[in-house]
């Protein structure tokens, strides 16, 4: 198995998890989160589907109850489309309500809302992620989350991390291009001197 | 063409004869030039300078390396599956699923821990058996009750002869081990892995017991001083989750009793982790650290 140090430092995705854009807790009233949007980037999924891999994740660690289906399509002239349920106040919530999974064949269209739901929905076709999520933010009603002084502190030395990690990564590749460059050099003169043997 | 050449082999003399002023047209690098042309090294002490420095040779290991755990941060198996669920969010509950890494301290060579398991949830469900057993035998349509996809003896043969195999776990009646011997297949069936055989426990005179073991159940061995599995899917509950661990660790422990005193076999660490997440060492607990998320928040569909 890989060393430990390693993979703490691997581990180190779980703090870009817990905070960054995104990280924020949903109010009681929203019951789940729908998305659909197709498979590749092209006409204009490229926005959904960044907001699925960077931030829905950390809307997923701070609000662990909530369903967040998302259905991903092979059409891409479909839309793409948010929707987020809330309850209506004063509904209790029934526990019998069906909800499917989520899927990457297109087979969980976002569903009718149940009794005592509604639907709020953000068009996201052509659109960047952040827009997005400021959209869902405030149409949500979503409370941002602050990493504490010690997660900061936490934050600061994965970025220092990185800072070195970038200089080595800098020297390694230097490295392997001078011997890379000798090699080349190397074969050429051999093959030179086959060709002057050959020319005696 | 020949001008160039020309110039080399003139060069080439140049560099034999001696270490000459640099020319203005020195096309090859210094540490290019043939071992000949460069000066010998010799020094004062004599005796040494010729002589080649034997490779140092790397340190071997007899066991496989373990870690000091102490740096490493662990976790709750709650705290650990919200993490996994936060990182597969939005992916196909039945394509997702949870790994332990059982990490032993033992030693490289010597016996290793293989077994088959029952989860209490099982987490595949794709067995397809073949059983060989007397063709026409009231074993045969024992096996075929039971759920067995193929069954007999020469016809069974002959089918995996001709490449048809429908089955991919095959299990083989006491009675017909010498007919499976003389089928000679060996070379067909040893590389898929389904060549039966005691080891695996899949050579039986109970069909009845090793087919409901085999229904649901797991194969699990140690490669390299980890042993790895699937142990759940991601829709499981934290509950869910916990038996099948539980039961897996049950599993191993048992197992490393079983192997005699004289090769050490002693349990490291375990680390969950998911199809596309990252690993999370397990600290044996079971609640979450967090006392706003209990195990009831994490169950909710995927």
């Amino acid at each position: 198995m890989v060393g430990v140090i390693r993979r703490l430092h691997k581990l180190k995705a779980i703090l870009g998890v817990r905070h960054g854009p995104g990280a924020a807790v949903l109010p009681q009233d929203v019951s789940r989160i729908h998305m659909e949007f197709a498979h590749l980037f092209n006409d204009g999924h490229m926005g959904p589907r960044k907001f699925w891999r960077t931030s829905l994740p950390r809307l997923k660690y701070w609000n662990p109850a909530i369903p967040m289906i998302v259905n991903r399509v092979a059409n891409q002239e479909g839309p793409a489309t948010l929707s987020i349920y809330f309850r209506e106040p004063g509904v209790t919530p029934k526990g019998d309500v069906q909800q499917q999974s989520s899927s990457s064949e297109g087979f969980s269209k976002a569903p009718a809302p149940a009794e005592g739901e509604r639907v709020v929905q953000i068009d996201m076709k052509g659109r960047h992620s952040d827009q997005i999520l400021s959209e869902f933010m405030a149409k949500s009603g979503a409370v941002p989350v602050t990493p504490t002084a010690q997660e900061e502190m936490e934050i600061r030395e994965a970025e220092e991390l990185e800072m070195k990690a970038k200089i080595d990564k800098e020297r390694v590749r230097k490295m392997v291009e001078e011997s890379k460059r000798e090699k080349r050099l190397i074969q050429q003169a051999q093959s030179e001197a086959a060709a002057i043997k050959a020319a005696l | 063409m020949a001008s160039t050449t020309n110039c080399l082999a003139s060069l080439a003399r140049l560099s034999l004869s001696a270490p000459a002023r640099p020319t203005a047209v020195s096309i090859i690098p210094k540490f290019l030039l043939p071992s000949a042309a460069t000066p010998l090294a010799r020094h004062a002490s004599g005796g040494g300078g010729m002589r080649k420095k034997a490779p140092k040779k790397k340190k071997t290991y007899k066991t496989f390396r373990s870690y000091d755990l102490t740096p490493m941060e662990q976790f709750s198996l709650c705290d650990a599956m919200r993490y996994i669920r936060a990182f597969e969010v939005g992916r196909p509950p039945a394509s997702v699923k949870y790994e332990l890494s059982v990490k032993l301290k033992t030693g490289k060579g010597g016996p290793v821990v293989r077994n088959r398991i029952r989860l209490p949830f099982p987490v595949k469900t794709d067995v397809r058996i073949g059983v060989i057993c007397p063709d026409g035998s009231a074993l045969a349509t024992e096996a075929q009750q039971l759920g067995a996809v193929a069954v007999g003896q020469e016809s069974l043969f002959d089918s995996i002869r001709q490449g048809n195999i429908p089955f991919n776990r095959l299990i083989c009646h006491t009675d017909s081990v010498d007919a499976l011997k003389k089928a000679n297949l060996g070379k067909i069936l040893g590389p898929k892995g389904l060549m039966p055989s005691a080891k695996t426990k899949s050579l039986t005179s109970d069909l009845k017991a090793t087919m409901q073991e085999l229904i649901g159940a797991d194969e699990y061995r140690e490669r390299a001083g980890v042993v790895r599995m699937a142990v759940g899917q991601l829709g499981f509950t934290p509950q869910m989750l916990s038996d099948n661990v539980k039961s897996m660790m049950t599993h191993i422990k048992e197992d490393m009793n079983e192997i005699d005193d004289t090769h050490i076999k002693q349990l490291d660490e375990v680390v969950l982790s998911s199809t596309n997440g990252p690993g999370f060492s397990l600290n044996g607990s079971f609640s979450s650290t967090d006392p706003k998320v209990g195990p009831e928040h994490l169950q909710s569909v995927m």
